[in-house]
């Protein structure tokens, strides 16, 4: 038995999947065709980066792409994360582009 | 070969100072003016960090005014994964083996840099190429290394790939060899890294038995998106390094400090008598050249200093953020471009060591006055350069990387970006913007792309080098 991860996007859509033990939270996307963004798969590039907004969500390799104020701020990096309770995260790629503003604004 | 039409084994150069007929030309100035224009550009279509749920792609484009689809995306060559982001792509084999018989430029080497995964797509047709083969990110891991990046077809039947991390994506990466025939990897290239601890581009003189590398940072480190703590705390590069193209071995180490972060790019003279050339520090916004001095010993100086600009609505002052530059085949003009402030710039550079700028031209950006081309908005500036063969057409798209396209134009990632080009007059030293020259992929099939490096079939000024 997994856990219901929601899946909500900025424009207001939600999806919710059901993520299989051992399963990252990318590969139940890829499985459903949901099309969250994803780079390396092994936690570096931050390109799927989400936030935790409900529920109990683990990394389970280190989550190299995050600085540890990222994680404070509840960000995680679903392709080396798992669920373990039911969870709520905020997904899209805009959300990866919150982690590092332009510099020199 | 002199087109971009099927290659054929049995293609003529028209030169008889030359036995073996190869894949490239003998001379640089042989692909400069036997060369017929390029009819079809292949142009790196990318998805990573976007909302569209596609894969990468290597893009057809038709840059044939004779065609009914000029300018347009006439094909795309879909990778079997997402998340690649497709970045910089090499050829097979090039002009340092056009004295090897048997060899043909028809393969593509096309990595991905976040993936680590490398694609050989048969171009021998270049409107009909297709993926032939696919070596998995695990395998490219077993060597230690990952976030491939600039691939050069060597002499010896021999394919290197700079690599900028290691398997975790951490320092200090390497060189991948792969071989020629049948695409498989050797391991690495280098035998002694010595004191290099980043990778980024490199550039080889075969006839002098040199290479040189530059620096990026660790994949960790600029994958993300650009952090200038991530500076202050040293991560990212700002040395280049010298090897022996012969023993392999890591021969010096150039540091420029403050005068050249983040240097990425680099660029060789055509000719390959020449020990000298110039390195795009695209932080310090700075083009620094070096040179092969007394003893071997190398030596640098910088010989153009972009200038930071004042944004109104920005707290500090902005660099050009220098990130390609490109020489000429006949090694008299650089360009280069500058991603943040908006334009492209072309020295004549006939005095290596004193530039002379000889014309700008400016389009998107944050400082450019004009942010749009024949109907099109221009999200990002210029950025990936390719030079026509003849020296008359320069082309350029405007993303550079998925995450920092999204910190410095975010358009670029919800609406894709574009190709552009200029006209160039050698002889009268200026370039002109092709008002009506754009291909916007943001119509790509499938969604909005973003667009990265761009390369002629038959050889180009930035993957062919000269033995
Ligand atoms: S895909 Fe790279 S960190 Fe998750």
């Amino acid at each position: 038995m997994g856990h219901e991860v929601t899946l909500v996007w900025r424009d207001g859509r939600e999806a919710t999947i059901e993520v299989a033990n051992g399963e990252s939270v990318i590969d139940a996307t890829e499985r459903e065709g949901l099309g969250v963004p994803f780079g390396c798969l092994y936690g570096a590039c931050g390109t799927c980066t989400g936030r935790l907004i409900e529920g109990d969500l683990v990394h389970v390799e280190r989550p190299r792409g995050l600085k540890p104020s990222h994680r404070n701020e509840g960000y995680v990096l679903l392709c080396v994360a798992e669920p373990r309770s039911d969870c709520r995260v905020e997904v899209g790629a805009t959300v990866q582009a919150d982690l590092v503003p332009n510099p020199w604004k | 070969m002199s087109t971009d039409e099927p290659s054929k084994t049995s293609e003529h150069h028209g030169h008889e100072h030359h036995e073996v007929e190869g894949p490239g030309y003998p001379t640089p100035a042989a692909m400069r003016t036997e060369s017929e224009r390029e009819k079809t550009a292949f142009v790196m279509g990318l998805r990573v960090g976007m909302d569209v749920d596609e894969p990468d792609f290597v893009g057809v484009v038709d840059v044939d005014p004779e065609s009914e689809t000029y300018a347009e995306l006439i094909d795309t060559i879909e990778m079997p994964n997402k998340g690649d982001e497709l970045h910089h792509f090499g050829w097979n084999s090039c002009s340092s083996s056009c004295h090897a018989e048997g060899l043909m430029r028809d393969h593509l080497i096309v990595p991905g840099q976040r993936s680590s995964r490398i694609h050989v797509i048969d171009a021998s047709d270049p409107r009909d190429a297709s993926i032939e083969k696919v070596i998995e990110p695990e395998e490219v891991f077993e060597h230690d290394l990952s976030a491939p990046h600039t691939v050069h077809c060597v002499p010896g039947g021999k394919i290197v790939i700079s690599m900028l991390g290691n398997a975790d994506g951490e320092l200090p990466g390497g060189f991948l060899q792969l071989d020629q025939d049948d695409f498989s990897i050797d391991g690495h290239w280098e035998v002694d890294r010595g004191d290099m601890e980043m990778n980024y581009d490199y550039w080889y003189q075969p006839r002098h038995g040199v290479m040189l590398s530059t620096e990026w940072a660790a994949p960790e480190t600029y994958y993300p998106g650009f952090d200038l703590d991530d500076v202050e705390a040293g991560k990212y590069g700002d040395s280049i390094h010298v090897w022996d193209w012969e023993t392999k071995e890591h021969q010096q180490t150039l540091t420029f400090g403050e005068e050249g972060l983040i240097p990425l790019e680099i660029r060789m003279p055509h000719n390959p008598e020449e020990t000298e050339g110039y390195v795009g520090a695209a932080l310090s916004s700075n083009i620094i050249r070096f040179w092969e001095g007394d003893g071997g010993h190398w030596e640098w100086e910088t010989v153009i200093d972009v200038e930071d600009r004042e944004h109104p609505d920005w707290d500090m002052p902005v660099p050009g953020l220098v990130t390609d530059t490109l020489l000429s085949l006949d090694d008299q003009y650089l360009f280069f471009s500058n991603w943040l402030h908006g334009d492209v710039r072309m020295y004549d550079v006939s005095d290596t060591g004193n530039p002379r700028l000889v014309d700008q031209c400016w389009v998107g950006g944050n400082f450019g006055d004009r942010q749009e081309v024949a109907g099109h908005e221009v999200r990002g500036a210029p950025q990936m350069l390719q030079l026509s063969r003849d020296g008359r057409r320069l082309y350029w798209t405007t993303s550079l990387f998925s995450s920092w396209d999204n910190q410095f134009y975010p358009d670029i990632g919800e609406e894709g970006s574009l190709m552009m080009k200029a006209d160039v007059y050698p002889e009268e030293g200026r370039m002109e913007l092709d008002e009506d020259f754009v291909v916007d992929f943001g119509d790509a099939p499938g969604g909005p792309a973003r667009a990265h490096e761009i390369r002629w079939p038959g050889g180009d000024c930035t993957s062919d080098v000269w033995q």
